[in-house]
């Protein structure tokens, strides 16, 4: 325990250097900007950026790349609370009752206790990665490809299973996913498979390109196909009768922030969209233990410093698997785990060892992160808000223009540019029939891994499938994952039953 | 909306009958030691059962459930501007590499300007031209990043 700490404070000792400090300045403020508008989301937003850090070393451009997945996470509440406009689905159910707040002039209180609520979970959650992090690495040492392959089939199956109306579809996704990623060389035998002779295609394709394809392009054209009166709508800035919280506030909300933090560590570390779900987790527990449940949706202060703090706590959450695991459970930590891949980062039980400065450094980062956007919010917001008042007839057009320059940047290849139109036009495509794009993303990054898993497992055992059984770490994944695929046909069947069909 | 779900099902279907046709034209191998096609195979394969499930399911659904709206985007609303803001993209990236970076991406912004409804050329070539400028100045001479100079040379 006293050996983390002391690694934490060197860990403050390279985020506090003065570069660090202006990558991290700059991630929060790139990503609060993301988080404002609505549609670029962290994922299209981090993958966007990573071309930019090629010229840094790996410290500190996973600092800036944290720092936007936090910062847009911050920003996208800041909209919800002023103009009822989620910039992100975590945000969305801060809208409830902190548009509320904003139309009965108290959006200042909403923010900042928006800003209070992220550090305090930032603080804490911190604490949390500290404490758990190392012993978790020493446990995952035990694990073999078999008991990787089954928490990364645990991963899809939970992942396809909380995103979109549909398991199915999500599973088609996830495959499809795998299918793209089997394209390139061969991991174990370094054959070439489905490249047909172009150079371009053998290092596989590129998952930045995906990212930006599916979820930058694949939003703006979603947006471009919208009605032509739509691309004109203004916004409008709420009045801001009183800046801060009072007394009364603060009390309130303090009870709601520490349920919100550890409900959100908790869902961080498992799969899924850890920060949506921590959201809607935290909303219900404060409604349930509220003496006065009348007043969500009304403008309860709770509502929004519980989802908020889950929120905040989830996100960092969501790091300690992909530290530790090198396995990312949600979409924005699977691109933070490409981002390391190309920094020559390979995360895992052993990162804590072999890359200590980066893993302590970024952790220590995130509290200061933290602190620079408690800091810049509230004079900021107005701002930031601002940027919503371009019209999107002329802020569209922009961001195809980062993108296209972000995406030619990360291999100087005009191929990358027709993959990435290809992957934005099927990005709008599976808006438009409720496919999710987060499986696919989530499979092509881990497909490689799982196939490597997969054909070890199955050389160390001679072939024999059993392995995955055999081994009582994989067996336990195996049978969370059975009993997430069965959970929806069980729903059906006790709709059904509770209908009368049955 | 069953009929277009049922053909986009299909279009998966057919993906995965690609994949494992294809996989099949490599060495598959055994499983103690497979070779380059076994697991895209066993994902075709996967893909053929999911989507077969899926577009069976669609036809089996009752008619109750054809109403519900389930797509994010009920109805092409722009189509001809989606296909003209495509296709600009499409130019740009086309002509990228003789072109150059400034000039690519000063008309690539004037097109889709111009697409999404600016009509007025002054503010349509002013916005164009400070966002190239813009994105020159900060790519190219700040953070260094080689682009294709095409044939105006900058």
């Amino acid at each position: 325990m006293f050996d983390s700490l002391q690694h934490l404070i060197n860990g403050f000792g390279i985020a506090g250097t003065v570069q660090n400090l202006l990558y991290c300045l700059i991630g929060c403020i790139v990503g609060t900007i993301i988080g404002v508008l609505p549609g670029i989301g962290p994922i299209a937003g981090i993958a966007l950026l990573i071309p930019a850090t090629f010229g840094l070393n790996p410290t500190s451009a996973i600092i800036m790349l944290a720092g936007i997945y936090y910062g847009a996470m911050y920003g996208g509440s800041t909209t919800s609370i002023l103009l009822n406009v989620p910039g992100e689905t975590a945000s969305v159910i801060t809208c409830i009752d902190g548009y509320r707040m904003a139309q009965k002039g108290r959006a200042g209180p909403a923010l900042a206790i928006v800003a209070i609520g992220s550090f305090v979970a930032g603080t804490l959650a911190i604490f949390g990665m500290v404490f758990l992090a190392p012993p978790l690495a020493e446990a995952a040492l035990a694990f073999g490809p078999a008991e990787y392959f089954s928490l990364m089939v645990f991963g899809f199956i939970v992942l396809s299973n909380v995103t979109g109306k549909s398991l199915l579809k999500s599973l088609m996704m996830a495959i499809v996913g795998l299918i793209i990623g089997t394209i390139g060389l061969d991991p174990v035998t370094g054959d070439a498979r489905f490249t047909y002779g172009s150079v371009s295609l053998l290092g596989g394709i590129e998952f930045v390109a995906v990212a930006i394809g599916l979820f930058g392009i694949g939003e703006v054209l979603v947006n471009v196909n919208q009605p032509s009166e739509l691309l004109d709508q203004g916004v409008l800035m709420p009045r801001m009768r009183e800046l801060y919280p009072s007394l009364q506030d603060l009390k309130r909300s303090m009870g709601a922030i520490l349920r919100g933090t550890v409900s959100g560590f908790g869902i961080g570390l498992v799969p899924g969209p850890a920060p949506v779900i921590a959201t809607y987790a935290s909303y219900m527990i404060e409604r349930r233990v509220s003496k006065h449940p009348e007043e969500f949706g009304q403008g309860a202060i709770e509502g929004v410093a519980g989802p908020e703090s889950a929120n905040n706590s989830a996100c960092q959450a969501a790091f300690i698997p992909l530290f530790v695991l090198g396995i990312p459970f949600a979409p924005p930590t699977a691109i933070l785990l490409g981002a390391l891949l190309i920094h020559g980062v390979s995360p895992g039980p052993l990162m804590i060892s072999q890359h200590a400065g980066l893993f302590w450094g970024v952790i220590a980062s995130m509290y200061i992160g933290n602190l620079m956007l408690l800091i810049l919010n509230l004079p900021l917001v107005p701002l930031f808000a601002n940027i919503l008042r371009i019209p999107k007839r002329i802020l569209l057009p922009l961001v195809i223009l980062f993108c296209f320059t972000g995406m030619f940047t990360v291999n100087n290849s005009v191929f990358d540019i027709w993959m990435m139109l290809l992957f934005g036009a099927m990005g709008f495509l599976m808006r438009k029939w409720a496919y999710e794009g987060a499986p696919l993303l989530l499979a092509l990054v881990l497909g490689p891994r799982l196939e490597v898993a997969f054909r070890q497992s199955l050389m160390i055992s001679h072939g024999d499938f059993g392995v995955f059984i055999h081994r009582p770490i994989s067996m336990v994944f195996l049978l969370a994952t059975v009993l997430f695929l069965l959970i929806p046909i069980f729903g059906i069947f006790f709709k059904k039953l509770r209908k009368g069909g049955i | 909306m069953k009929k277009d779900e049922a053909i986009v099902g299909i279009v998966i279907f057919l993906f995965g009958l690609l994949t494992t046709a294809l996989s099949l034209g490599m060495p598959i191998g055994t499983f103690r030691m497979a070779g380059t096609g076994m697991f895209p195979l066993f994902l075709g394969i996967l893909l053929m059962i999911l989507s077969g499930v899926f577009v069976l399911r669609v036809f089996l659904q009752g008619k109750e459930k054809q109403a519900r709206k389930e797509a994010s985007i009920e109805s092409s609303e722009s189509p001809m501007q989606l296909i003209l803001f495509l296709g600009t993209m499409v130019l740009a990236t086309l002509f990228f590499s003789r072109l150059g970076y400034p000039l690519t991406s000063f008309l690539l912004v004037l097109g889709l300007l111009r697409t999404l409804g600016i009509k007025r050329w002054g503010l349509n070539i002013l916005i164009s031209l400070v966002t190239a400028a813009g994105s020159y100045f900060l790519f190219v001479k700040w953070l260094d990043i080689p682009m294709p100079k095409g044939w105006i040379g900058i």
